[in-house]
């Protein structure tokens, strides 16, 4: 059985998961619910859960100031959210569980799957402290981000040493400033969503540039040469694209 | 002076022909009858002479020689003279009057330079009676009486003259001492009068075609002023001044120039040198404008001009120093020496005739006055010699006249005829000129119409692309602003349909459904979707009714009501006299504050209950206030609160305000947002209160 503890500020928030829960993870027991952050922060104090499902907005603040507040006490979080917007990259990038609402079947099922093999393995709970890292930074040109790798295995990087990015089948090579090149788990489309919009120009159908890392776009070719002197093809379009409002 | 001698001659036939002789009785004495005195005396026989040359002698001087007949006949004196510069003469005449009257003859012995008549007193002292002379009268035609001095002798005495004459010039006039009587004086007289009236006529006329001739060259020149004109005139000048002062010796005549006697002998040989070389080479030189045509024959007459001026000076310092006869012995010399030169001339002008038609008259001209003076010169010398005629070649016969006028009018003609070949080249100049002037006008005209051409175009050009420019701008204008309200509007929609609020009436429904709550759930979905549908539809629209806009109210908090159950109520309170279906207000400019206020009203830790109320009354006369209100934490807690999230997102709120700002600028109105926080007006209070006023357009 894994305790767990709703957190949210809607009843009717509250009482669908619940009968979720109920319906579809039998081995999920809810010890309380809460309506806002005080309350469930003293709520996981005194519950010490395995899982708290967490909503992101509430009245008196965020579910990151619950985790913020609850930082010393082991638990897997599972964030629940109408609208995910305000805080897309704070939670992509640290590779937490996300539920959007109205709550779907398939995501909760998944979502309870994850954190619970997780809270099995007892595995790290960096995640968390890269999210409230990226939290307090507010918005910032650089970024923590937790990369789950082929292996299995995740690393942590800054997103200010990301070169460019590879489409490599369904999955995308990272290649760092120092020269490495890491495969990640997810595909090129996923971070190429996340990343557009942090100053990385797609430069052809499969690679992802960080615009900084640009040393020059060459006049007399389709190419551009990279500040480690590699050098990508450019479309004809994308290239005067980039000229005109990248530069 | 030729004519004058030849009157004298005839005088002289006359009185031999004619008159009675006297006989003489005594040798010098004439003894004659005053009272019934003969005609005309010849007194030749009667008169003893003194005669010195070179020099005057004075009465006491000449008191002292003797008084000796005269040794030839007294034509011939000339002759003995003509060496000589000055020729005096003292002539003594006794007369004793036989008859017993008192009575005056008179003693004529021609025109000389000087006379002074004495009379013997008797006692060895003699009394001047009376002088004349050519050179001391200055009188007019009266002069001419004076040289016949009277004879008085009373009756039966006696009385010696003395008549002293003085001649400077070169002929030595003829002394035919002759006694008149009353009678036959005046018949002499008038004799001469009308024997000199002709050729004085002839000059007369001479003169007046010269006038008329110089006065046409003057108008001329005016018209067209030319050097050659002016040589002309001074020809013609000359000639004038040449022929006047020949009517100077003319006895009896008018005369122009008697008071400077000396004027005849400067303007006689000179004056022929003047008109007929000097005038007439420079007249040629510019009247046939040799300097471009014939610059050799220009150079030889500018020489030839030269030298007969230099022998006009020569001539004046001759006459200065009283040598007379000297010019016309230059000019008789000049003359034949240039006669064979001026042939050789005439045949090189007129072998240029054929390109230059003045030079015709100039050659007609000069051949008329060549040809008369050869032929009076050549008939001159069958009568008087070769020497003779050389002499009398300053004194123009007839056809030497009739060759001088004939060389005016010629050149006259020529002169005309230059004018009119002048004015016809101006005339075709100026044609050529006018045909220029009106080829650069139609020219110019044209220029200045394609230069308007292009003026216009280029001006409709830059109007045109001006106008394209405002357009663009008008577009570019219009674009950005369509692009801004779009922007807003966009913003509007996201703003109004929070997502949240959607996703999570969405899970609301979800939860009913699977409470098997379905009533409730349908009545949460229609209701939704009526504010789903509403919310597109407005945000398309700049205004709405106020009935619209209360109806969508009332169904939006109702949702939220439904959502946070008891948390909350709300009142929408609506002056029942507002036109609710006429009064319009911008579609989903109130929902944002509404919102907020919802989220406020439950966040205050002191109200369990959130309350809101929402007013709408009529202000002025066209003015519409809504007032939103909730008892909140207030604005300013809010707040500050606020600045605890990092991610910092533009609120519903300012996009409304900003949409205001645009609805003001757009419909010049004047709409305007105001919010209060309740605390600031009172201390027991909290929330905050939303004031809009629209101004109804």
């Amino acid at each position: 059985m894994i305790k767990a503890i709703i957190i949210d500020d809607e009843r009717n928030s509250r009482d669908i998961i619940a009968l979720m829960l109920g319906k579809y993870c039998p081995q999920v027991q809810i010890a309380d619910t809460a309506s806002d952050c005080a309350d469930g922060i003293q709520k996981i104090k005194q519950h010490q859960p395995e899982l708290v499902f967490l909503d992101l907005e509430m009245p008196d603040g965020t579910g990151f100031d619950v985790l913020q507040g609850t930082q010393e006490d082991a638990f897997e979080a599972v964030f629940v959210t109408a609208f995910e917007k305000k805080f897309l990259h704070t939670i992509r990038f640290s590779e937490v569980e996300i539920i959007l609402k109205p709550i779907d079947k398939e995501s909760l099922l998944q979502a309870v799957q994850t954190v619970a093999g997780r809270i099995l393995s007892q595995a790290s709970k960096h995640r968390y402290r890269v999210l409230l890292d990226n939290f307090n930074h507010g918005k910032q040109t650089s970024w923590e981000m937790v990369l789950p790798l082929v292996n299995g295995e995740d690393t942590t990087i800054n997103t200010a040493n990301i070169e460019y990015l590879e489409a490599n089948t369904d999955k995308c090579t990272f290649y760092m400033a120092d020269g490495s090149a890491l495969q990640a788990e997810r595909g090129f489309r996923h971070y190429a969503d996340l990343f557009i919009p942090l100053r990385f120009y797609q430069v052809n159908n499969t690679q992802l540039v960080q615009l900084s890392h640009i040393h020059r776009v060459m006049q007399d070719s389709h190419h551009i040469l990279l500040n480690s002197g590699a050098k990508l093809e450019i479309t004809e379009r994308r290239k005067k694209d980039l000229l005109t409002f990248h530069k | 002076m030729i004519p004058v001698k030849r009157i004298c001659f005839l005088l002289l036939i006359f009185c031999y022909t004619t008159s009675v002789f006297a006989q003489p009785a005594a040798e010098d004495t004439l003894l004659i009858d005053l009272g019934a005195p003969p005609a005309t005396v010849d007194l030749r026989p009667y008169i003893t002479v003194v005669e010195t040359t070179g020099h005057v002698l004075s009465l006491q001087q000449v008191q002292g020689r003797p008084f000796i007949p005269p040794q030839q006949s007294l034509p011939a004196w000339q002759n003995a003279h003509k060496n000589h510069r000055v020729w005096d003469c003292w002539l003594k005449l006794s007369v004793r009057n036989t008859g017993g009257k008192d009575s005056t003859l008179t003693l004529f012995t021609g025109w000389h330079d000087y006379m002074y008549w004495y009379v013997g007193t008797g006692n060895g002292g003699w009394t001047a009676l009376s002088h004349a002379g050519l050179m001391l009268d200055k009188d007019d035609v009266g002069r001419w009486e004076r040289y016949g001095f009277p004879v008085q002798v009373p009756a039966g005495q006696s009385r010696t003259f003395l008549l002293h004459i003085i001649n400077k010039s070169f002929n030595g006039k003829p002394l035919a001492p002759v006694l008149f009587n009353a009678l036959q004086y005046e018949r002499f007289r008038n004799n001469g009068l009308n024997t000199y009236r002709a050729p004085a006529v002839v000059i007369q006329v001479i003169l007046g075609m010269l006038l008329v001739f110089l006065t046409i060259a003057i108008i001329n020149y005016t018209q067209l002023p030319d050097r050659s004109y002016l040589y002309f005139a001074a020809y013609i000048m000359g000639l004038v001044l040449f022929f006047a002062l020949r009517l100077e010796s003319k006895p009896y005549q008018l005369s122009v120039f008697h008071r400077w006697p000396m004027l005849k002998y400067y303007w006689d040989a000179p004056a022929m040198l003047f008109c007929f070389y000097f005038m007439y080479l420079l007249f040629g030189n510019a009247f046939l404008n040799l300097k471009e045509r014939y610059p050799y024959m220009q150079r030889i007459f500018n020489i030839s001009a030269a030298c007969t001026g230099g022998v006009i000076l020569i001539c004046f310092f001759c006459i200065f120093w009283e040598k007379y006869h000297i010019p016309g012995i230059i000019y008789g010399y000049v003359y034949l020496a240039t006669l064979l030169p001026l042939l050789v001339i005439f045949i090189a002008l007129a072998k240029r005739s054929r390109h230059h038609p003045l030079i015709r008259f100039f050659l007609f001209g000069s051949l008329c006055f060549y040809m008369a003076y050869l032929a009076s010169f050549l008939l001159r010398i069958k009568s008087l010699g070769l020497t003779g005629a050389l002499g009398e070649l300053s004194a123009p016969s007839m056809l030497m006249m009739t060759g001088i006028l004939l060389q005016a009018m010629f050149f006259l003609a020529g002169l005309s005829y230059r004018n009119k070949l002048v004015h016809h080249e101006r005339t075709k100049t100026q044609e050529m000129l006018i045909k220029q002037l009106n080829k650069n006008k139609e020219l110019q005209r044209k220029l200045n119409e394609q230069l308007e051409e292009l003026v216009k175009e280029q001006t409709s050009e830059i109007l045109r692309k001006k106008q394209e420019l405002e357009e663009q701008r008008q577009i570019q204008l219009n674009i950005e602003y369509d692009k801004k309200l779009t922007e807003i509007e966009l913003k509007a929609i996201r703003a109004q349909i929070n997502p949240h609020f959607i996703f999570n009436c969405l899970n609301s429904i979800q939860l009913f459904v699977m409470q098997r709550d379905y009533e409730y759930a349908q009545k949460y979905l229609s209701d939704f979707s009526y504010l789903i549908r509403k919310t597109l539809d407005f945000s398309r629209r700049n205004f709405i009714t106020l009935t619209d806009e209360i109806t969508y109210l009332n169904t939006y908090l109702g949702l939220e009501k439904m959502r946070f159950e008891n948390k909350m109520e709300y009142d929408i309170r609506v002056d029942p006299a507002l036109a609710t279906t006429e009064l319009e207000i911008p579609a989903m400019l109130l929902q944002p504050y509404v919102e907020n206020a919802v989220k406020h009203g439950m966040t205050n830790p002191d109200q369990t209950i959130g309350q809101l109320i929402i007013r709408f009354q009529q202000l002025d006369a066209d003015v519409l206030e809504c007032v939103i209100e909730d008892n909140g934490i207030g604005i300013t807690r809010s707040r500050e609160l606020r600045t605890l999230p990092k991610h910092h997102q533009s609120s519903g709120m300012e996009i409304s305000f900003n949409r205001a700002e645009l609805l003001n600028k757009m419909y010049n109105t004047d709409i305007h947002i105001e919010i209060i926080d309740k605390s600031h007006r009172n201390f027991t209070e909290s929330g905050t209160i939303v004031r809009i006023l629209i101004p109804q357009l």
